[in-house]
Order: C-alpha cells, then sequence, then structure tokens
C-alpha cells in the first residue's frame, strides 16, 4: 500500500459522528408548526391542490415528504417546503401527467408505508424510518419531480439566502473588495 | 468595422467555434491581414447577459443540445445528459472559465518516455517539447493578462477562502502556495479592470476583469475589418473536393436554413466532443470514418482531467462565495513521481461554489438528498472546498461515438460521451481525498465531503497531435495529416492532458497555430 484510504475512513469517522438519533426521532407531531399546518389545512380542500384532485391528506403527505428530503428541523419553517408542494400541484391542475404521476406517487408511499409500518407515512413517526421508505422510491420520477422542486426552492430561492447565511449576488454593490480577505477564527 | 464576407469567397479561413481555440486563431490572423470567418452555433452575449446566480448562467449560456454520458464514471448515471458543462454562445467556454493558467511542465509533454507507458492506457509524447511552446506562452500570457512574472501583474490578494486551505496545506508541510497565475487582471491592464471580488468568475465576470474572447478576441478581430462572425450558425460538416482538400463547411442558420461557406483552410475548434464528432459527421465516399481520421484517433482519447472535489465544514465562517471562484492553487502535488502509486501529478484548487452548485453536487444525482446534504447547506458560512485537477490517461475507449438513431435539432446524429477511470486516475484520485483529509483535519473541520466528478469542463484529446500519421489525427501544428488545409486549433489537440488546466495551452498552441497558417499562406502552401 502505497498509501493509506483508511486513513481518510478513520479521519471521515473520528470527524463526521454518526447522526444524532436525538435530534432525528422527532417525529412529526413534535413539529409544533407542522401541528399547525395540519389543522389550518384539514379545514377544508380550497386551492390549486383541490382542484388538482389532491386530498388536503395526501397534500400533507408530500409536505411531510418535502420535509424529509431535505430535513431542516428548526432551521426552516413549513412554508418553503408548502411553497414548493404547492407549486408541483399547481402545475398538476393543469397538466395530466404530473397528476398522475403525484397521485400514482403517493398510492404508492402509502402503499409501501401501510406494508412496512402498517400505518399511513405520516403517522410513521421515526424520521429514520420514513427516510427508508423514501429511499426505496428515490429513483422514481414521483419522488425526483418532488425533490427537484425542492432543490430550487429551498437552495435557489433568494428569500432563504440569509438563512443559509449566502450573500448571492454581489457585483451591484460592488463586489466583496472590504469583507473577501476577512477571516477571525484561523 | 465588420468585415461582410461572401459565401462564394474561397480565400478565407474559415473557424468554427469562438471559444479560447477559435476566437485566438481568429484575432491573430486578423491582425496579421488574414480573412476570417467565425460560425458560432450559440448567440451573442455581452456583459448585460451576466447575471450572479449559478444556475440562472447555467441555463442560459450552457451547451445543452442533446449528448449521452457513457461509460462507467458516475455521470453516467447521475448527470446522464451532462457529459460536460461547456458553453454555447459567443466567446464559448471563456466566458465561464475560472481564469486558472498554468503552463504544463516539460515533462508533461513528453509522459511516454517518462513512464515508458501505461498498461491500458495510450500515452503518448506531444510532438513539441516545452522550449518550442516557451516562446508562445509567453505571448499567451501577454494575451490573456495572466498574473506572473511575464506580464509583471501581481497575482491577486488572497481571499479568506484560500487563507484556510493554505493554512492547512502549511500544516501537513505544503509550501506551494499561490493565488495564481491566473487570467484575471489584479490591476488596471489592456481596457479591463482590476477583478473585483465579485465572485462567480464561472458565471462569466460582469466586469471584464477576467479574460474571455468574448470581449477581447472577438471585438479586436471584427475591428480589423478582416472577421465576420456568423453567430446561431451551427455547422453541421466539413465539405472537400475530389484532390481531398476541404473547400469549406455547410452550416444552419438561426431559422434552420443551409448554407455553404467556402473556404480556403477550415479550422475547427468548437471544443474536445463538437470537433471531433463534426468531423466524423463529415464522412464521404472518400473518408468513409470521418474526416482525418486515417489513423482511427478522431474522438478517442477523450480526456478530462482526473477531477473531484473535497469539501469540509470548518470550525468558523469562511464565506467562500466572497472574491475569486478560485482563489489560489496548492501545487506541492502536481510533479511527476509514481512512489505515490500512480504516474503525473495533480493540482489542489480552491473552489468557491455558491449554494445553489453546492446543494445540487455535494451528493450529485437522484440519491443526493437527506440530512448528509441539508445538514451540510446549514452550514454553507463555514464550508470551504478544492477542486482536483489532475492528469487523465487517455484510453482508447474513452470516446466520442455517434449515437445509431438518435439525432439533435439539426439532424445529426446525437454524441455519445464515454469516460471510464484508468486506475491511475482512482489511485490519485484517493490520493487526493487523503491528503485533503488530513489539510481539513488539521484546521479542525467538522466534516468532510469527497464528491465525484462534475461534469467536464476541460475536455481534450480527441483530436491528438502525433509525429506520425498512423498514432494521431493532427500534427505539431494542429494540421490534419491527411488535410493539409484542415486544422484542428482547441484541446482535442493535447496528446495528454498534463495536471494544469487546459486554456493557457490551448492559446499559446492557437497563437503558434496562426503564425504557421499565415507562412503557410504567403508561401502558398494551403
Ligand atoms: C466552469 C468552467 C471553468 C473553467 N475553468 C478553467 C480554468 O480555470 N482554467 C482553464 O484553463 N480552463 C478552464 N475551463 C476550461 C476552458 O473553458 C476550456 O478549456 C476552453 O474554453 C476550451 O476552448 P475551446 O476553444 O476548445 O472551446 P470553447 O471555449 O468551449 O468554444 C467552443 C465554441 O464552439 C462552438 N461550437 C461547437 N461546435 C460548433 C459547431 N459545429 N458549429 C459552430 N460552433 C460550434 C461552441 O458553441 C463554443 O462557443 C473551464 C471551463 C468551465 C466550463
Ligand atoms: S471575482 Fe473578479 S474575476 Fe471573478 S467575476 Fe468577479 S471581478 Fe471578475
Amino acid at each position: 500500500m502505497l498509501y493509506d484510504l483508511s486513513a481518510v475512513k478513520r479521519q471521515f469517522r473520528e470527524t463526521v459522528p454518526i447522526a444524532d438519533f436525538k435530534l432525528t426521532r422527532r417525529g412529526l407531531l413534535a413539529s409544533t408548526a407542522f401541528v399547525a399546518l395540519a389543522t389550518a389545512t384539514a379545514v377544508g380542500p380550497t386551492g390549486a391542490w383541490a382542484a388538482a384532485g389532491v386530498s388536503a391528506d395526501q397534500r400533507l403527505t408530500l409536505i411531510r415528504m418535502a420535509r424529509d428530503i431535505y430535513p431542516h428541523e428548526d432551521f426552516l419553517p413549513d412554508g418553503p417546503y408548502v411553497t414548493v408542494v404547492d407549486a408541483i400541484l399547481k402545475e398538476a391542475e393543469g397538466n395530466d401527467e404530473t397528476r398522475k404521476l403525484i397521485l400514482d406517487g403517493l398510492a404508492d408511499l402509502e402503499a409501501r408505508a401501510q406494508k412496512i409500518h402498517g400505518k399511513s407515512y405520516v403517522a410513521v413517526a421515526d424520521a429514520n424510518m420514513r427516510e427508508g421508505l423514501l429511499r426505496s422510491i428515490e429513483l422514481g420520477g414521483f419522488f425526483q419531480k418532488v425533490r427537484g422542486g425542492l432543490l430550487f426552492g429551498l437552495y435557489n430561492n433568494k428569500d432563504l439566502y440569509p438563512k443559509f447565511d449566502y450573500d448571492g449576488s454581489s457585483w451591484e454593490k460592488g463586489g466583496f473588495m472590504d469583507s473577501f480577505d476577512k477571516i477571525d477564527w484561523l | 468595422m465588420a468585415a461582410k464576407i461572401d459565401l462564394n469567397d474561397d480565400s478565407v479561413v474559415v473557424i468554427v467555434g469562438s471559444g479560447a481555440g477559435g476566437g485566438t486563431v481568429a484575432n491573430e490572423l486578423a491582425q496579421k491581414g488574414i480573412k476570417s470567418v467565425i460560425l458560432e452555433a450559440g448567440k451573442v452575449l455581452s456583459l448585460d447577459d451576466i447575471e450572479n446566480d449559478e444556475w440562472a448562467m447555467f441555463s442560459k449560456i450552457s451547451w445543452l443540445d442533446k449528448r449521452y454520458s457513457k461509460g462507467s464514471w458516475h455521470g453516467a448515471v447521475n448527470h446522464p445528459n451532462l457529459p460536460a458543462w461547456i458553453v454555447k454562445g459567443l466567446g464559448g467556454s471563456t466566458v465561464h472559465w475560472a481564469g486558472v493558467s498554468l503552463r504544463y511542465q516539460p515533462h508533461e509533454f513528453k509522459m511516454k518516455s517518462t513512464t515508458g507507458g501505461i498498461p491500458g492506457a495510450n500515452v503518448a509524447d506531444w510532438p513539441i517539447s516545452y522550449d518550442e511552446l516557451a516562446p508562445w506562452y509567453d505571448k499567451a500570457e501577454l494575451k490573456m493578462g495572466t498574473t506572473g512574472a511575464v506580464t509583471g501583474m501581481d497575482h491577486l490578494p488572497w481571499s479568506a477562502d484560500f487563507k484556510v486551505l493554505a493554512e492547512g496545506a502549511r500544516r501537513i508541510g505544503y509550501s506551494k502556495l499561490t493565488a495564481g497565475p491566473m487570467s484575471i487582471n489584479s490591476t488596471e491592464r489592456d481596457g479591463r479592470p482590476a477583478c473585483q471580488q465579485i465572485g462567480f468568475c464561472m458565471q462569466g465576470c460582469k466586469i471584464g476583469a477576467k479574460w474571455s474572447t468574448l470581449y477581447t478576441e472577438l471585438p479586436r478581430a471584427v475591428d480589423t475589418g478582416n472577421c465576420e462572425i456568423r453567430t446561431d450558425c451551427m455547422v453541421l460538416r466539413v465539405e472537400h473536393d475530389k484532390s481531398g482538400k476541404v473547400t469549406g463547411v455547410v452550416y444552419a442558420d438561426k431559422d434552420g436554413n443551409q448554407h455553404k461557406q467556402k473556404a480556403r483552410v477550415v479550422c475547427v475548434a468548437g471544443n474536445s466532443i463538437e470537433s471531433p464528432r463534426l468531423l466524423l459527421n463529415s464522412e464521404s465516399n472518400m473518408f468513409k470514418d470521418g474526416l482525418a481520421n486515417s489513423s482511427g484517433q478522431v474522438g478517442r482519447n477523450y480526456m478530462t482531467h482526473m477531477t473531484g472535489g473535497v469539501y469540509a465544514t470548518m470550525p468558523g465562517k469562511v464565506h467562500m462565495n466572497r472574491g475569486t471562484a478560485v482563489a489560489g492553487i496548492v501545487r506541492d502535488e502536481a510533479h511527476h513521481d509514481d512512489s505515490r502509486g500512480f504516474i503525473g501529478g495533480y493540482t489542489l484548487e480552491k473552489l468557491a461554489l455558491g449554494l445553489g452548485f453546492l446543494s445540487a453536487f455535494l451528493v450529485p444525482g437522484p440519491t443526493g438528498w437527506g440530512r448528509k446534504v441539508s445538514g451540510a447547506m446549514e452550514k454553507y458560512a463555514n464550508m470551504s472546498g478544492v477542486w482536483i485537477c489532475g492528469e487523465d490517461m487517455p484510453q482508447e475507449i474513452n470516446r466520442i461515438t455517434l449515437h445509431d438513431s438518435e439525432k439533435d435539432q439539426y439532424g445529426l446524429p446525437v454524441p455519445n460521451v464515454a469516460k471510464t477511470d484508468h486506475p491511475n486516475d482512482t489511485n490519485m484520485r484517493n490520493h487526493a481525498y487523503q491528503q485533503m483529509s488530513y489539510i481539513y483535519n488539521a484546521l479542525g473541520a467538522t466534516e468532510i465531503y469527497n464528491l465525484p466528478a462534475y461534469p467536464a469542463s476541460h475536455n481534450m484529446g480527441t483530436n491528438r497531435m502525433s509525429e506520425k500519421a498512423e498514432d494521431g489525427v493532427v500534427n505539431k501544428w494542429g494540421q490534419s495529416h491527411d488535410i493539409k488545409n484542415l486544422f484542428v486549433s482547441d484541446g482535442s489537440q493535447f496528446a495528454t492532458s498534463g495536471s494544469p488546466n487546459p486554456t493557457l495551452t490551448i492559446v499559446a498552441l492557437a497563437i503558434r497555430q496562426a503564425d504557421y497558417l499565415a507562412t503557410q499562406l504567403k508561401k502558398g502552401e494551403l
């Protein structure tokens, strides 16, 4: 062995503790924001998603799923996730292909949750278990539709840049001449 | 004063592509009074089109015509239609490029003699040496405004992000740490301003501090009155006469109408996927395997550099997005020393990614989601990272071929782009991952992420130069061995990839080629 790849793994293990289970166990109902949302949406089918033939519960499942794809527990509120889900449902309203993708995908996800956990997707309390269910459908079009929407809706969303402490466009401010070389911890 | 050149004017040089190679050849010829037509498949771009937004610029100017990724690299699955990240637009990929301008090291022109050859790889010596190219490198650096001794322009100041990398590198005993050479003005020069540390260099430099043919070579060529640029013009094939000399090209304009532009000489500079594709698409009864392909090497030996990325979460804030995208280079592993388990070397180039690209490429492809990605993004401001860029083994199996049945919007067969690691590539990448883990751990990084290769931004080798006609496509001037008035003017000429980023060498070769072309034209040889 001319160089030691195990060093990479060893160092990796030292510096990257496997996910903190206390954090990841945080189930659906532990998130107060999500409870509020669930209550609000349970009021009745309104908005584009209803027109797309999607029930309030199904929309909620999509939102839960969105939060599970890129989890940001206390870091991000539900709002940005809801925006992405509703945009997809809006598209589904006018596009049979998207509607079918969403409805079939949801049915499939529900069936998997029932088969493995005996309950619906949103009722599976353990985030790791929900991730497991999503991993089983991750290569499919339904999952990728939601993931693609999120990738843009969360990380290419100028409104959220400040949350991530990302500056975005700088040319109109004359660049980063004042700050590019500043560092205080090195 | 733009020239207006007649379609039937068969005294002109036709140049396919307006990027590093094509733009440079055009301006060099124009300055010598030689008339040319540039045919550029992409549209007109200007500084007004440039935004500080990664995905917006990606969708605005990338080459997104259908392509297939093949071979065993992860991109065949994760980037099935994006084997490479290249620009389709005026200025070509010099709009997006980062500006790193390293010279090839002398031994990198002679890897076959240096190593005795590598099993499974088509390693070759270039038919030129470093010493032959050195004066042309000087000219290229002066043209591009490369920081360093030749221009006398200082390297750019160190950004916080580069200070982080350099400090980690210092702690593990590295010492070759520089914020250049970059073809980015550190002072006002050549009518262009000094860098304002805007960031987003790879989305186009909003103020033109970074060299690009878009606002240097191309307008200067046009200003001489010797060059006409036609944008939105995709060259479909190169035509030839009974004697086997090329006579011009057929291209489709914006409305899909086809025209033939006659030519005395054709220079192909469409980057290393489109250039061989064009030669293959130009097959005829006389040249059944495509133009200039008696060696069978057209499209083969496709190289992208051995690449990968390493990003890490630092104990404090870095704000890597502030300042030049590639703020510095570590060159301690760039030499050739096979005791490391591979031949050739690599550089570690500081590479800032914005939130948009980092989220997409940290774990690329359909499986790139979950807590690992979202957790990393929450720490965006603490992140720092590098791009690994090393010698790539030329292999005949890595090649551009034409799809059996599928056609693009121009009716041309879609290209398949195959890339598979040679064991040397894998070993080198693993070595780089290891070294980067030492560097980042020395800084107290809390997480380290190894990234596989991105879609290729460096594309080379598919029309390689060779001493003998049977070993390659072009000679040391980039002139086809088979057809003397057909030239290749881009990175597809490279015999091997070396470790340095290719553009400075593409430009040096293009200046030298234009000089040769002018002499040959004057002598009536072409
Ligand atoms: C994000 C990014 C960062 C990079 N950073 C660096 C760096 O720091 N240092 C470095 O050395 N290199 C860098 N590169 C690579 C560099 O951009 C390329 O090496 C260089 O631009 C290649 O020059 P070229 O002339 O071969 O092709 P290009 O510059 O790509 O130009 C080819 C042109 O030909 C046109 N074309 C293709 N086919 C046809 C046709 N059939 N008809 C008409 N027109 C056609 C294309 O539209 C394009 O405009 C980077 C590239 C990218 C994408
Ligand atoms: S950092 Fe400098 S070179 Fe890069 S885009 Fe900004 S001004 Fe141009």
